[in-house]
């Protein structure tokens, strides 16, 4: 059944993906009241199949590629009807939406094979470790995507073209580009500590030395020092966007490094 | 007083507007708020008006009304006498002679009338088109009309349908959604910017009507701070006394402390007279340093310019001159006329609508008495029929009514299927 409530979940994605389009674009409210429900009717259902999935599979994380790609749209889409609660503005959907639409379409008509027993995928913790760290994905390419936004706005303003007028104000998307950070900061913290300790107590002081690993701690550290320089120098604009995605690569490194890690991978050769 | 009469009246509409009489004209004829209802009783008591409603703008006076019907007349010297009738209230009202209002006067009748009345309403009649204050002056009048008894049935649908149409055009259409206006469009740009405005300071630097009314128009969207600087101190201080409110603080910065304090506003209006630049694009990095990054809007109004438009590469600082906002004003106006012109679609549809409805529910009586009348013949037939189905079971009996009625119905139907087709308009068969 789980494939089936994330087949509808994902046919709801792409609805409310092409219903946010004229509710952006052209600022029609009647296709906001369909982008808005059919992403709220999307996130149950995604949620509904999420949780039927992890259950026939009885490990508490999402283990394969396809399971982690769907809890992170999952949490794109939350993250999306947040902004709109927060900012009143659907703009975001237009990127935001596809995306999850994307995620959430390979898993659901080509779901993954990959078996595992390994034992630590039983706890609590680790799913909590690794929702966290998609939940500080999630964040940064949201701040990501809210800094582009920024810098088209800025530059339709400096140039005297006619502003875009489906872009939030720069204040907002400013706002939610700092804000996306700041929440992404505790969760990253939170997950990295959590996959620390498991892995001190699980495999011991080896697994620090994996490149992985590693490169993980890089990523916290540069997303810190953003944090830090966005707030302390107010840093907007072209600028902000190089910065954010500096760390956005260096994020989709840490990802593409599982491939590569002897020590994170959970699943049989 | 208005009077119920189910049979379908003549609608008329007169009127001078903005495009047809020249203030003069239209100054005569305008009618103040409080003595609108009175204007409104004393149309109604014209002969032959039924209903009737009195919208008085600055840019029209017009009379929309519905007068009895005279079938026994002819059409065309009834038209003449309708109209007659209320440019003589016109004449009577306000004391202008006919010969004054006639040639500026426009007629519109049933279909062309609700076509106006709909294009008032929702915009696309204004000097400006897509300003939304009509709509505002359309249900007002509508109101003090209604509290009057001067709208009843007829035109209370009709009105009714027009507030619906105008709110429909606002709500598909961008018709109003951008200003035209040098100081709304410096809104518009400030709102792009800072999103709300509450609580944002506004800097005035020198004097002038365009950058008041600027900064009275953010004040209004939630500006809280004004600070005013001059090269005369006394002139600084009567600026800020104007914008001295409970909700607004105001505050004069010495002029010889510009540079220290400019940074303070998050808006900055200029207006001076100076021959020279006051703001170059240091100044603009200065200012963006103190603010940590947080942007700058500078509006200015002054030629010769007062801030250097270099500025404008600073990150942070969006600069815009007269030329700009009027640029700006000049495409809005440009996106208004194409949205003007989906709008007008959306009125010919809705009139078509609303003509066939209106046709509709005017053959219903007649539909109502052809029904009546086979409902009386079924009963009488049966009745006459009494002593030969005495005989018959209750359920038979039942089986002889459902096959009347059903029999009555089929032969009626192809009668009523025509009187609904008669009543509607030959474009929508």
């Amino acid at each position: 059944m789980s494939l089936l409530w994330l087949r509808v979940a994902v046919f709801l994605y792409g609805i409310a993906a092409l219903a946010v389009l004229p509710a952006a674009l052209y600022d029609r409210p009647r296709w906001r009241h369909v982008a808005i429900p059919a992403t709220i009717a999307a996130v149950l259902f995604h949620f509904v199949s999420l949780a039927e999935m992890l259950n026939a599979a009885h490990h508490s994380l999402p283990v394969d590629t396809h399971e982690t790609q769907t809890l992170l749209g999952l949490i794109l889409a939350l993250a999306f009807l947040l902004v709109y609660w927060r900012y009143r503005t659907v703009s975001l959907g237009i990127f935001i939406l596809p995306i999850c639409f994307l995620l959430g379409l390979v898993p659901a008509f080509h779901p993954g094979q990959e078996a595992t027993t390994f034992p630590l995928l039983h706890t609590r913790w680790i799913f909590l470790h690794v929702f966290l760290l998609l939940a500080a994905y999630a964040a940064l390419l949201l701040s990501l995507l809210a800094s582009l936004l920024y810098l088209v706005q800025e530059r339709r303003l400096k140039q005297k073209s006619p502003t875009l007028t489906w872009l939030p104000p720069l204040e907002t998307t400013d706002q939610i580009a700092l804000k996306a950070l700041l929440f992404g900061l505790p969760c990253m913290t939170a997950g990295l500590l959590i996959g620390s300790l498991i892995a001190q107590v699980t495999v011991g002081a080896s697994y620090f030395r994996d490149p992985k690993i590693l490169l993980a701690f890089a990523m916290w550290l540069a997303y810190i020092a953003m944090i830090f320089i966005r707030r302390h120098s107010g840093l907007r604009g072209r600028r902000a966007v190089y910065l954010s995605s500096f760390v956005f690569l260096v994020v989709l490194a840490v990802w593409a490094a599982n491939q590569f890690s002897a020590v994170h991978r959970f699943t049989a050769p | 007083m208005t009077t119920t009469n189910n049979r379908p009246g003549s609608l008329v509409l007169l009127g001078i507007n903005h495009n047809t009489a020249p203030i003069e004209v239209r100054e005569r004829l305008a009618i103040p708020t409080e003595r609108l209802a009175d204007a409104t009783r004393t149309l109604l008591h014209q002969p032959g008006v039924r209903e009737g409603l009195i919208l008085s703008t600055c840019n029209r006076v017009e009379l929309l009304t519905l007068q009895e019907e005279n079938t026994d007349a002819d059409n065309s010297s009834i038209q003449t006498k309708n109209k007659t009738d209320l440019l003589r209230f016109l004449h009577e009202y306000f004391a202008v002679p006919p010969s004054d209002i006639q040639p500026h006067l426009y007629e519109f009748r049933e279909r062309e009338a609700v076509r106006h009345l709909f294009r008032v309403a929702s915009s696309l009649d204004s000097m400006v088109v897509g300003e939304p204050q009509i709509l505002g002056q359309v249900k007002e009048a509508y109101t003090i009309a209604r509290d009057a008894g001067a709208v009843s049935t007829h035109l209370e649908a009709l009105l009714q349908r027009t507030f619906t149409v105008a709110k429909k055009i606002r709500t598909e259409t961008q018709i109003g959604s951008s200003s035209v206006s040098i100081a709304s469009v410096a809104v518009d740009l400030a709102r792009k910017i800072f999103g709300s405005l509450q609580g944002k300071t506004v800097l005035l630097v020198g004097a002038g009507k365009m950058s008041e009314l600027a900064a009275r128009h953010l004040i209004h969207q939630g500006a809280s701070s004004i600070l005013v600087a001059n090269r005369t101190q006394s002139q600084a201080e009567k600026i800020a006394a104007t914008f001295s409110s409970a909700s607004v603080l105001t505050a004069v910065i010495p002029f010889e402390a510009l540079y220290e304090q400019a940074d303070r506003a998050d808006i900055v209006i200029t207006s001076t007279g100076a021959p020279q630049k006051i703001f170059d694009r240091s100044h603009g990095q200065h200012f963006l340093q103190r603010r940590r990054n947080r942007p700058m809007f500078f509006i200015d109004i002054a030629v010769p310019r007062d801030v250097d438009p270099r500025m404008n590469e600073v990150e942070g600082c969006f600069v815009y001159d007269i030329d700009d906002l009027q640029q700006v004003a000049a495409a809005n106006l440009a996106d208004r006329s194409r949205e003007a012109e989906a709008a007008e679609n959306i009125v010919s549809r809705e009139v078509d609508k609303y003509q066939e409805r209106l046709q509709s529910r005017d053959a219903v009586p007649a539909i109502k008495a052809l029904q009546q009348q086979a409902e009386e013949l079924r009963q009488a037939e049966l009745a006459r029929s009494q002593s030969k189905l005495a005989d018959l079971t209750p359920q038979q009996r039942e089986a002889v009514e459902a096959l009347t009625r059903s029999l009555t119905a089929k032969l009626l139907h192809p009668q009523l299927t025509a009187l609904r087709e008669s009543v509607r308009p030959k474009d929508t068969k």
